[in-house]
């Protein structure tokens, strides 16, 4: 079969702006993009630059936007993108800068999963809000476990499987909408972290830090990470459960945490979403104030919801489930 | 008639109230039965699991529970609650320990669950179950000559383990039924894309610039009119609008729809039936348009 793929060339040197260019190949059976894109570099175009390395989808090098979404060209089917696009467009992935081709500057991402010190804390050197590594020479003294094991003591049993290949990143919504924030791969990683019974983390500092504006509560819950992950990790999943775990320990300082909260009790008072008073509780009066012109044109418009709402029919029925749990005294 | 327990979800009961009253509307024209569920509460708002995992899974079972005791699966009008509603369906139905513990739950309440239930969105019952022909056929006046952007969203795709309605890479139910009105769907890349809607009350600047981005990218493509399954993203994309357009310092004024809003228009629903009146950006330049496109 002849197919086209049709890739993203800049060259900042000599391009005054990006372009696209067509190859027209023919596939093999089991023919990967990467397979392509390395057919069009040896063959066809040598100056055509993309990341690659173990062919396996082990490494993460090869992450790119295929046919607009992101994937690992190695880990693509030409046949499968072929039946579906009816070509293959290649792009480099988004929310970084783009240095030369399908290669992006991945400076801000790796500080970001610097930012959330990815290794365990020791004993001595924790301070509140500030993490600090071990001193030059120290080791910290534990057994080793086995990924087995560790899944056993966190039940966590995907996060530790990340490959750092960026897919999330690039398809992450928080980080369209702010460049600062710390995006699912970091944020995966710190719940991974603040999991390990070998962290010391002893007062919940990994949360706090998270719960700090442009972290874990800027996630838009947009899905994209766990959908495009080419490893099967569930980063949203882990942010929530996250939020859960703050909120849990009272380190509820951030709006993120506010607003969940008040939809909760929302639930608890009245069965339904109370949405002046998930705002109030969310931003405060202030916030509302600064909205104040949004809230008048939806008022003016008549879409101003109820002050007081009216109860679902059988309330008690949502007492009980609170009762139950034990998260009546949560909302006092 | 085709029964549904209906579950508008908060927003359409409230704020958004001229999203319920559109699709009662196209109900009874397209003989979808809507029985009412006066006893669900809210899903939780898609964070609720934020707060406590296992009082998603009680209120949740309890709305799903509700729906198995009359009969019917469950017609949603909102992505999130859609998710919401699905995930917990998910759960109770692959996972015996939380089914036995939220029935532990249901059993104090007199209601029990046994996963019978499916939750289907409006936009998917519309194309798989009464489906495009008779759609079609019912049309009075047709959407010729109307650019649509479909606006998906994200709940009503992904993740594509628990919502299965479409081809979470390059869906088509949303333009599949445009052209079913007569209308031209406008292709974009944002049409599956996040509104920002879910940190609209934390980081109002960074939330609203995505809705933005969006609207910016439909009206670069001509559209004439935005359309939503969600009433969440119609707040970040109408209400917001403004808000938007002066964080991502770009001139914005789309008409946005819900998506029964849209039906609506075309099988005969009036400015005031519809609700447009309630919206921020102003539809009526399209309608007369679209008034004019009488075929019965």
């Amino acid at each position: 079969m002849e197919f086209t793929v049709k890739s993203y060339r800049f060259n900042p040197e000599i391009d005054e702006k990006p372009y696209y260019k067509e190859y027209v190949l023919n596939d093999f059976p089991g023919m990967t993009v990467l397979n392509a894109l390395m057919k069009v570099k040896a063959e066809l175009d040598g100056t055509l630059s993309f990341r690659r390395s173990c062919r396996s989808a082990i490494c993460g090098s090869c992450a790119m936007k295929i046919n607009g979404i992101t994937k690992l060209a190695c880990k693509t089917q030409i046949s499968s993108e072929i039946e579906k696009f009816g070509i293959i467009k290649v792009d480099p992935l988004g929310n970084m800068p783009i240095i030369k081709d399908l290669i992006v500057d991945q400076e801000a991402f790796f500080d970001k999963i610097k930012e959330i010190k990815p290794y365990l804390l020791g004993k001595k050197d924790y301070i509140e809000d500030d993490f600090k590594a071990l001193k030059d020479g120290e080791k910290i003294k534990q057994p080793v476990y086995y990924k087995t094991e560790f899944q056993t003591l966190t039940g966590n049993n995907d996060t530790p499987n990340c490959i750092l290949c960026e897919c999330c990143y690039s398809e992450c919504g928080g980080v369209v909408a702010n460049p600062k924030y710390l995006g699912p791969a970091a944020l995966a990683k710190l719940y991974r972290y603040s999991e390990d019974p070998r962290d010391n983390d002893k007062n919940g500092s990994r949360l706090v830090n998270g719960s700090k504006p442009a972290g874990m509560f800027d996630c838009v819950l947009c899905q994209a990470c766990e959908e495009f992950c080419p490893k099967g990790i569930s980063p949203v999943k882990t942010i929530v459960k996250m939020h859960e775990k703050a909120i849990k320990n009272s380190i509820t300082f951030s709006k993120g945490a506010k607003h969940i909260i008040g939809i909760a009790r929302s639930i608890q008072e009245t069965g339904r979403l109370d949405e002046i008073k998930v705002a109030v509780d969310s931003v405060g009066i202030s916030g509302i104030l600064n909205d104040l012109p949004v809230a008048i044109g939806a008022g003016l418009k008549g879409k101003m919801p109820p002050l007081r709402l009216k109860l679902i029919k059988d309330m008690e029925d949502i007492r009980v489930a609170f009762k139950d749990l034990n998260l009546e005294e949560k909302h006092d | 008639m085709i029964n549904y327990a209906y579950y508008p979800g908060c927003v359409a009961k409230e704020s958004g109230k001229e999203l319920d009253n559109s699709t009662r509307f196209i109900a009874e024209k397209l003989g979808i039965n809507l029985v009412d569920m006066p006893e669900a509460s809210c899903c939780g708002g898609g964070v609720i699991d934020g707060f406590d995992h296992n009082l998603k899974l009680y209120i949740n079972g309890r709305t799903l529970a509700l729906a198995e005791k009359l009969g019917y699966d469950i017609l949603t009008i909102c992505n999130t609650c859609t998710l919401t509603l699905s995930e917990v369906n998910e759960e109770l139905i692959n996972n015996p320990e939380a089914l036995k513990k939220t029935n532990d739950y249901l059993s104090k309440i007199g209601l029990k669950y046994s996963g019978k239930v499916k939750v289907k969105h409006l936009l998917y019952i519309v194309r798989d179950e009464i489906g495009l022909d008779k759609l079609k056929n019912a049309v009075t006046y047709s959407l010729d000559g109307v650019k649509v952007a479909p606006f998906y969203g994200c709940h009503i795709l992904r993740p594509s383990s628990v919502v299965k309605f479409d081809d979470v890479e390059n869906p088509s139910g949303f333009e599949e039924l445009i052209k079913a009105l007569g209308g031209e769907p406008v292709s974009y890349v944002r049409r599956t894309k996040c509104c920002g809607f879910q940190t609209i009350l934390v980081n109002e600047v960074t939330s609203t610039s995505l809705a933005g981005n969006a609207i910016y990218e439909a009206q670069q493509n001509k559209a004439d009119v935005m359309v939503t399954p969600c009433p969440l993203c119609h707040l970040s994309l109408d209400t917001y609008q403004g808000v938007a357009a002066m964080n991502i310092n770009k001139e914005l004024s789309l008409p946005i729809l819900h998506l029964p809003q849209l039906i609506g228009v075309a099988l005969g629903g009036s400015y005031a039936e519809m609700g447009f009146s309630r919206h921020n950006i102003s539809f009526r330049a399209v309608m007369s348009k679209i008034k004019q496109n009488k075929l019965k």
